[in-house]
């Protein structure tokens, strides 16, 4: 499959240090999480919630050659997929936003609130993740892996090539940080 | 900030995470010391540590749960999306509001598929349409089909509750939380009450269908719909079919053996989840699998039977738990489906009656021609079954009659039984400690207790006020400008207030409508805040009926039916998120939804024609229990949860006619609806009456509205303009006691005035000129006057008397009434005849010599209406009136009132009219058509015999009103009690009142 080509040459090309080789594969690797987003929802499950590991992991099978599995490949697919989601959402929750503000217009009755809440809470944290690079770039990636890309510590740490040891204090801290800065926000 | 500063605040940061909590504070001190910034860092950071991974994890789920639901915040048709509720195999299914009827609704968008194939499409359509316009309460009610940007989607009745599959997994997470490593889902079991229930309901939707000739094809959890109040809907009649066609792409065939062409089989079952290849890997897919039927397996043609069978499979996991076929891929469990025999429920449960397997087994049967042949049958055994189950569980018996009513108790008010019956008053407990202190004029009409016992919120006639309790003085609120136009009564609910005891709850009702008519249509729903922040209103056309206890929530009804309201909704307490919770059916009413204090369980009160029920159920479900019957019910006067069970009600004394009540109270098991314990009196009045209580949430206050008996007094004024305009009015006895105006003499000086006393009445002729009234009857035992007229001669005072003694309630109705005469000049009564029943008795005056009562008949049907003189008695029959409805005499008045000349009749056929104008003379009868002449209490004629007196309830009172033939309506007098009326002098030039009123205050009673 072409794209399954194209994102794994893309993908290597930015490992190998092609920064430009990413801002061809967000868009390539965006579309498939929306779409996947979307299907997983279809699925009769007890919760509804979508789990972000699934999603990337199955964006990963489908969008990254499986004849030739690379470790490399891998991590690098989840790195740049956790950042993708982080900007997927965010995208989203400032389109909703916007929406917002446009049907305000339209009708007086803010029967939606509630959504515009949560959306206010992603844009919370990614401002205080913005802020939080930084001071301490490992903390926001690990976060990022964590929660947007739904990663196991283990993995985590083998990606940033640290302990895990040190992820879980890098997320203790991190999220104690980030939860006061976004109440404060 | 520098690297080094924030390696030092990580530092001590996890040092202090890690150390114990006791000597935190210790180490900070120690390691900031005088570094007070970092001090600050670290508290700061400790403080917000501890939920600080959930809140990151939810603001990023629930975006990405959004993101999914894509078209949240958009307009779709005329509906504006609102949120995503979740999915199925057949697409995304969203919150939405109707924009144009302003009800929220689900749409359902079908998968892209679907729409390749038109012609099934529109059969699917056709087939759906055909199974919502069914209107069963066991199927889910389909308003619209509609398309968007290519997607065809339904526009589905919003329900909420949980599917039968989520409820049963629920119920297993529940069960087993520790066997997580059962490779296929391993469910649990509902109670069998539940599973009988819910399987009852699913037979009677499936029925209905089937009688139509619908199959739905995909029975199983994931289609049945559980709403929160136990009620089972089945979803997405037709889509099954609609879903194979749409893979077969252009196979579209009526003929259903091609449509399971046999070389598909399985992929053919759910093509659109099968598609999926995330799913075929995990082997979810299988899900609708397990439910087909063996002729489904095989790609036969399909009839109702196949509904039967994975009616059974549904039945099977309903009583187990476990599904009767497993396997891993679709070619296994087609087999198992075709040759494997499940294992007997009483496998997996002994318990399980013998009965409820062999139901099982015979859906079950591969042959289609040993199954059951119609759901009717199998409904039927089920029924069957469940009886004998409430058999043997004597406390279950109710457990499958749904019967109900929204209580409005109303006393009843009868003017016969207008004046003072009550008890000599036993001075109650200096418990009762007195709150407001309104007077007669201006009564309160409903408050609640603050949850902290802090505030008291109360309405009365002028508006809404809030106190502190134990303060003089109240606070009022200012009524909202929006408001300041319309004439509104607030009405403060018993679980009004939330929470925190800083906001509270309100309805307002149109101050037209009498409490009985109160209907959401007519009312709005406002928030309250006690720190004295303007009312903002809620909702419209909605009636709060409670605030949940952890505030989060109101319980609101809507659409107002023939018995009440029709549709229970739930909204935060912002009054956002509103959705239905249910919808009773034309002929049902549903009211007062309310939280147990532990949010464990509800009440709500449901309503038919057999009265009103109050029901408890599960918050997860299950069937509901009934605490109170209609018979029950109806007594009493209010009802307030305390926490742990323990109800609290008023109830009217049955001994006497003194009009008391008393607080109750009895422990109830919730579950069962068994009182644990003895009804115990709180309280103990003779005088006095209570309702609308409301609790502080130590359950150690109680908060009501008392009311006392009241008392009448009589007024006299000057008639003005033709008997339309009333002046100089005046009290006209002085007594203390409860006085009423019967007759004036033929000269226009002196009422006959009436004095009940409890048990005797004393009769008083009252001149305009003399402060000091004469006896004419001073102490006559044996009964209570109901009415008092002169008789044409003037010789006599006709009097019908309540043959009442004190403690005998039930005595009056089932005996005859005497209609005595009472020489004027003083004297004792002599019998005139018996009445039949109560009814209206009037005299004519000189030169004419007419009198006439009315009696009803034994039926109640009808009213007699026959001449009478003082001395002869009882005269010729004059009519037979039917009458609109059945009246019962203890309620409302029948009216048939001669004119002064004694030419003419004044009648009605029932209290709301309209009033005839009956010639004895053979003139043609007029009716008096007047708008709003219902609810009639009292008719006299005007001196000339031109217009009526006539007095009317109204939702605060009653109101006198001058009526000419004409039907042009004049108000003279309005009275905040619930009995007023007017007699005018014969000379034309004055009006004698009645008004009787009576206080109504909040009180409390503590440490009960």
């Amino acid at each position: 499959m072409s794209t399954t080509h194209e994102v794994t040459r893309l993908l290597a090309q930015w490992a190998g240090g092609n920064n430009a080789a990413l801002d061809d594969l967000t868009p390539l690797v965006y579309k498939e999480l929306r779409r996947l987003a979307a299907s997983q929802l279809r699925k009769e499950r007890k919760s509804h919630t979508l789990q972000p590991t699934a999603l990337v992991h199955e964006a990963y099978l489908r969008l990254v050659d499986q004849k030739n599995p690379n470790w490399q490949n891998r991590s690098h697919f989840f790195g740049v997929s956790s950042r993708l989601m982080r900007q997927i959402l965010v995208d989203h929750a400032r389109m909703k936003q916007a929406g917002k503000r446009a049907m305000r217009r339209v009708s007086l009755e803010e029967a939606v609130s509630f959504h515009q809440e949560r959306s206010r809470d992603l844009l919370a944290l990614d401002s205080s993740l913005i802020a939080l690079e930084k001071i301490d770039p490992r903390k926001c990636r690990v976060v990022e892996l964590r929660y947007f890309g739904g990663f196991p510590m283990e993995e985590i740490a083998q990606a940033l090539d640290v302990s895990v040891v040190t992820v879980r204090r890098d997320l203790r801290m991190a999220e104690a940080w980030l939860n006061r800065e976004m109440q404060n926000l | 900030m520098t690297p080094e500063r924030w390696a030092q605040i990580e530092a001590l940061f996890h040092r202090a995470v890690e150390c114990d909590a006791s000597r935190r504070a210790a180490l900070l001190d120690r390691a900031c010391g005088s570094d007070w910034e970092l001090r600050r860092e670290i508290d700061a950071l400790l403080a917000s540590e501890a939920s600080a991974g959930d809140h990151v994890q939810a603001a990023v789920r629930s975006e990405l749960h959004d993101f999914g639901f894509s078209l949240v915040g958009e307009i779709v048709s005329h509906y504006r999306v609102l949120d995503g509720l979740g999915g199925g195999g057949m697409g995304l299914v969203y919150r939405a509001e109707d924009v144009k009827l302003g009800r929220q609704v689900a749409l359902k968008f079908l998968p892209e598929e679907s729409a390749k194939n038109p012609a099934s499409l529109a059969r699917f359509e056709r087939e759906a349409r055909s199974a919502s316009a069914l209107e069963h309460p066991n199927i889910c009610s389909i308003y619209e089909f509609g398309e968007h940007k290519g997607r065809t989607f339904l526009v589905m009745q919003l329900l909420e509750g949980q599917t039968l599959r989520e409820l049963l997994e629920s119920s297993k997470s529940e069960s087993s939380k520790s066997n997580s490593n059962a490779k296929s889902p391993d469910l649990g079991t509902l109670s069998l009450d539940q599973a009988l229930d819910l399987a009852i309901q699913i037979a009677d939707g499936l029925d209905a269908a089937h009688r139509k000739g619908i199959i739905h094809r995909d029975i199983k959890p994931a289609n049945i719909f559980v709403t929160s109040l136990g009620q089972a809907k089945i979803l997405d009649f037709g889509l099954a079919k609609l879903a194979r066609a749409a893979t077969n792409e252009g196979d579209e065939q009526d003929d259903e053996r091609r449509d399971y062409g046999s070389t598909r089989q399985a992929r053919d079952v759910l093509p659109f989840a099968i598609a999926d290849p995330l799913l075929s890997r995990t082997g979810v897919a299988m899900g609708t699998a397990g439910y087909m039927s063996p002729e489904q397996a095989r790609g036969e043609k399909l009839d109702v039977r196949t509904d039967l069978f994975s009616f059974g499979l549904v039945l099977y996991e309903m009583a187990t738990g476990h599904r009767a076929f497993e396997g891993d891929t679709g070619p296994a469990l087609h087999s198992a489906i075709l040759t494997q025999t499940p294992v007997p429920v009483q496998q997996w449960n002994a318990q399980l009656p013998a009965r409820l397997g062999q139901i099982i087994t015979k859906a079950l049967e591969k042959n289609r021609e040993v199954r059951y042949q119609t759901v009717a049958e199998m409904r039927a055994e089920l029924a069957a079954l469940a009886r004998k189950m409430e058999r043997r569980d004597p406390n279950r018996w109710w457990a499958m009659t749904a019967a109900l009513t929204a209580v409005l108790i109303v006393g009843a008010i009868f003017w016969f039984m207008g004046r003072r019956f009550w008890l000599p008053v036993t001075p109650s407990e200096a418990r009762f400690l007195q709150l407001t202190i309104n007077s007669s004029e201006n009564p309160v009409t409903s408050g609640a207790i603050s949850p902290d016992g802090k505030h008291l919120a109360y309405a009365d006639l002028k508006g809404m006020h809030i106190k502190l309790i134990g303060i003089e003085g109240a606070q009022s609120i200012p009524t909202p400008e929006t408001l300041k136009k319309s004439d509104v009564v607030w009405d403060i609910g018993f679980n009004a207030w939330l929470p925190g005891g800083d906001r509270f709850l309100a309805n307002t009702h149109p101050a037209t409508e009498d409490q009985t008519a109160w209907s959401s249509q007519t009312s709005s729903i406002w928030m309250f805040s006690a720190a004295g922040e303007g009312p903002r209103k809620l909702r419209d056309n909605a009636m709060a009926w409670s605030v949940s206890p952890d505030g989060s929530s109101i319980f609101f009804g809507t659409n107002k039916g023939k018995l009440g309201e029709r549709e229970a909704w739930v909204m935060d307490s912002n009054g956002e998120q509103a959705h239905r919770l249910y919808e009773a059916d034309a002929k049902n009413a549903i009211c007062c939804l309310s939280w147990s204090p532990d949010q464990e369980r509800y009440t709500y009160i449901s309503t038919d024609d057999t009265g009103d029920t109050m029901l408890s159920r599960d918050r997860k479900g299950g069937p509901p229990t009934i605490l109170f019957p209609p018979s029950e019910l109806k007594k009493m006067n209010d009802f307030v949860w305390l926490r742990g069970g323990q109800l609290i009600y008023s109830l009217p004394e049955t001994e006497g006619f003194n009009n008391a009540c008393n607080y109750w109270t009895v422990q109830i098991d919730l579950k069962t609806g068994q009182r644990a314990d003895r009804p115990r009196r709180l309280t103990n009045s003779a005088s006095f009456c209570m309702s609308g209580g409301s609790v502080t949430s130590d359950g150690k206050r109680l908060a009501f509205l008392g009311w006392s008996p009241g008392f009448g007094t009589a007024y006299v004024a000057d008639l003005e303009a033709g008997g339309t305009r009333i002046r100089n009015t005046r009290r006209f006895t002085l007594q203390e006691d409860d006085e009423f105006i019967g007759d004036w003499t033929p000269d226009s000086s002196t009422v006959i005035v009436g004095a009940d006393r409890g048990d005797h009445y004393a009769l008083y002729k009252q001149s305009l000129d003399s402060d000091s009234p004469e006896p004419i009857a001073p102490s006559v035992s044996g009964g209570l006057l109901t009415g008092a007229v002169v008789s044409p001669d003037a010789k006599w005072i006709i009097a019908l008397v309540w043959p009442v003694s004190p403690g005998q309630a039930a005595g009056p109705i089932s005996r005859p009434l005497p209609l005595v005469r009472i020489p004027i000049a003083g004297g004792a009564p002599e019998l005139i005849f018996e009445m039949a029943s109560a009814g209206p008795v009037s005299c004519a005056k000189a030169p004419s010599h007419i009198c006439v009562v009315g009696e009803l008949t034994a039926d109640h049907k009808r009213m007699i209406v026959t001449f009478f003189d003082p001395i002869k008695g009882r005269g010729l029959e004059l009519a037979r009136v039917d009458l609109d409805r059945y009246i019962d005499p203890m309620v409302d008045n029948t009216f048939c009132v001669v004119s002064p000349d004694g030419t003419r009749l004044a009648m009605t056929h029932g209290p709301d009219g309209p009033i005839e104008i009956h010639s004895l003379r053979g003139q043609p009868t007029k009716t008096i058509r007047a708008k709003g002449l219902d609810k009639l209490f009292a008719i006299s004629w005007a001196a000339d015999g031109k217009a009526l007196f006539v007095a009317r309830h109204v939702r605060d009172g009653t109101e006198l009103l001058h009526v000419d033939e004409q039907g042009n309506t004049t108000r003279l007098w309005k009275s905040l009690g619930p009995k007023c009326f007017g007699v005018p002098s014969p000379d034309g030039r004055r009006l004698a009142i009645y008004d009787w009123r009576r206080n109504a205050n909040m009180w409390m009673i503590e440490k009960f």
